[in-house]
């Protein structure tokens, strides 16, 4: 049985935790917001490259080695895992560590070699203990991301790709559907597949006399180019954004976690309290009584 | 009906507002672009965008850096990397930037990618400050 001095410790730390968790809550809200608010400001930017690309593409039936359609059986694959630097945020991380290793586990005998890159240090550390060494991994993730810092990996990974040293390459990441919802997707980010973006086709593209410098065929390998980058910009914002999510939720499952952990708690010290005084009591009562006889 | 857009993949600095006429830093050198222009599609270098909001004298520049300009009968569509007016300058980032850029420089043994590399950010650092300063004599 802890004895009263006990129990009062356990709550007043408690409810020092209960204040931590409340502070990082209230913390991973605003930066919700404002990760929210970077998707949203990419949206048309990111739209109006793709409509680009895909108006040139049709219109000119270019060749790119960015835009070739994927293999028949892409033989060597590069997957890029997105996870974050810091824990607490529930599984987040766990839940991109264990659907990349699932995903290894079944596509292990199809492809013949998989390169991983990893961004973030749960992703490295987590992978690292079991012994899967990734070719490239960052992991300064802490800050909020920034397009300069995608378009450097994007463009890592590019030249990787196009130098032919994979038929394909994928990234799994956490895509941010709510504030309390995210979903681990693994997308295939090359080759470019302009068809089957979400694109409306009804606006006829461009006007034949259309006037290009340069000409288009030396445009489209600038445009894909900064279409990939802004991709990669576009799933770190949403990682970013469901990172902080779910950290939200977890801080939040965690202040009342700790709320209902001080209410049972106190309960206990005060039938505790009054079970002393009782005591106590009965001792004097009985005292006296003894006394009278 | 004429149209301006500007973004940015951080920012939407201008979104269909309608202007009298645009100035772009194009391919191959200043383009003014008016009400009426051929269709084009065009890449944009570091340099200085100076735009007209309809009924106004006053032209806005922003100091951009490698881009993508489309000019339709409606409207001028611009995708900068980056974009920023002059009060978002700060000269003396601007100018830490160009220091350092410029000492690199000195260095011989430069490959030719760095030193482009380098180049284009003393260039960033110059239009910015002719940026900044544009609106100081302005105001």
């Amino acid at each position: 049985m802890p004895s009263l001095k006990d129990i009062r410790i356990r709550i007043d730390s408690t409810k020092n935790t209960q204040a931590i968790t409340r502070a990082m809550k209230l913390v991973s809200a605003a930066k919700l917001r404002r990760a929210q608010h970077q998707i949203v400001n990419l949206r048309p930017y990111a739209h109006t490259i793709l409509s680009v690309i895909a108006d040139i593409a049709a219109t000119h039936r270019v060749e790119h080695p960015l835009l070739a359609e994927l293999a028949e059986n892409p033989k060597r694959v590069l997957v890029v895992v997105l996870a974050s630097d810091r824990g607490l945020c529930g599984a987040f991380n766990t839940n991109i560590n264990r659907f990349a290793e699932r995903w290894y586990r079944e596509n292990k005998a199809v492809y013949e070699k998989i390169d991983f890159i990893f961004l973030g240090r749960r992703a490295i550390d987590h992978f690292r203990k079991r012994g899967v060494e990734p070719v490239s991994a960052v992991q300064s993730l802490a800050r909020d991301v920034s397009y300069g810092l995608a378009a450097g990996i994007a463009s890592k990974i590019m030249d990787a790709y196009s130098s032919g040293e994979y038929d394909e390459v994928k990234l799994i990441y956490n895509e941010f559907k709510s504030a309390i919802q995210q979903n681990v997707v693994a997308e295939t980010m090359l080759p470019v597949n302009v068809e089957s973006s979400s694109l409306t086709k009804g606006e006829g593209g461009f006007p034949p006399d259309m006037i290009f410098e340069p000409a288009p065929e030396e445009m489209i390998d600038s445009l894909l180019r900064k279409h990939f980058a802004v991709q990669m910009y576009r799933a770190m914002s949403e990682s970013v954004a469901a990172e902080h999510g779910a950290r939200m939720t977890s801080m939040e499952n965690a202040t009342k976690n700790a709320g209902e952990l001080i209410r049972t708690l106190t309960l206990t010290y005060n039938k505790l309290r009054q079970a002393a005084i009782t005591t106590e009591l009965i001792e004097i009562t009985s005292g006296a009584e003894a006394l009278k006889g | 009906m004429f149209t301006l857009s500007l973004v940015t993949p951080e920012k939407k600095l201008v979104t269909g507002a309608e202007i009298e006429e645009v100035f772009v830093p194009a391919y191959r050198g200043e383009l003014n672009i008016l009400p009426g222009h051929a269709p084009l599609m065009t890449t944009l270098s570091t340099g200085i965008l100076r735009y007209r909001f309809k009924g106004e004298s006053e032209l806005h520049p922003v100091a951009i850096s490698w881009g993508y300009c489309q000019v339709s009968p409606v409207g001028v569509n611009i995708l900068a990397e980056t974009a920023e007016r002059p009060e978002e300058i700060d000269l003396a980032r601007v100018n830490a930037a160009r220091a350092k850029a410029a000492e690199k420089l000195a260095l011989s043994d430069l490959n030719e990618e760095d030193l482009a590399k380098y180049q284009g950010k003393v260039e960033r650092a110059r239009i910015r400050e002719e940026v900044a300063s544009i609106s100081k004599t302005t105001r």
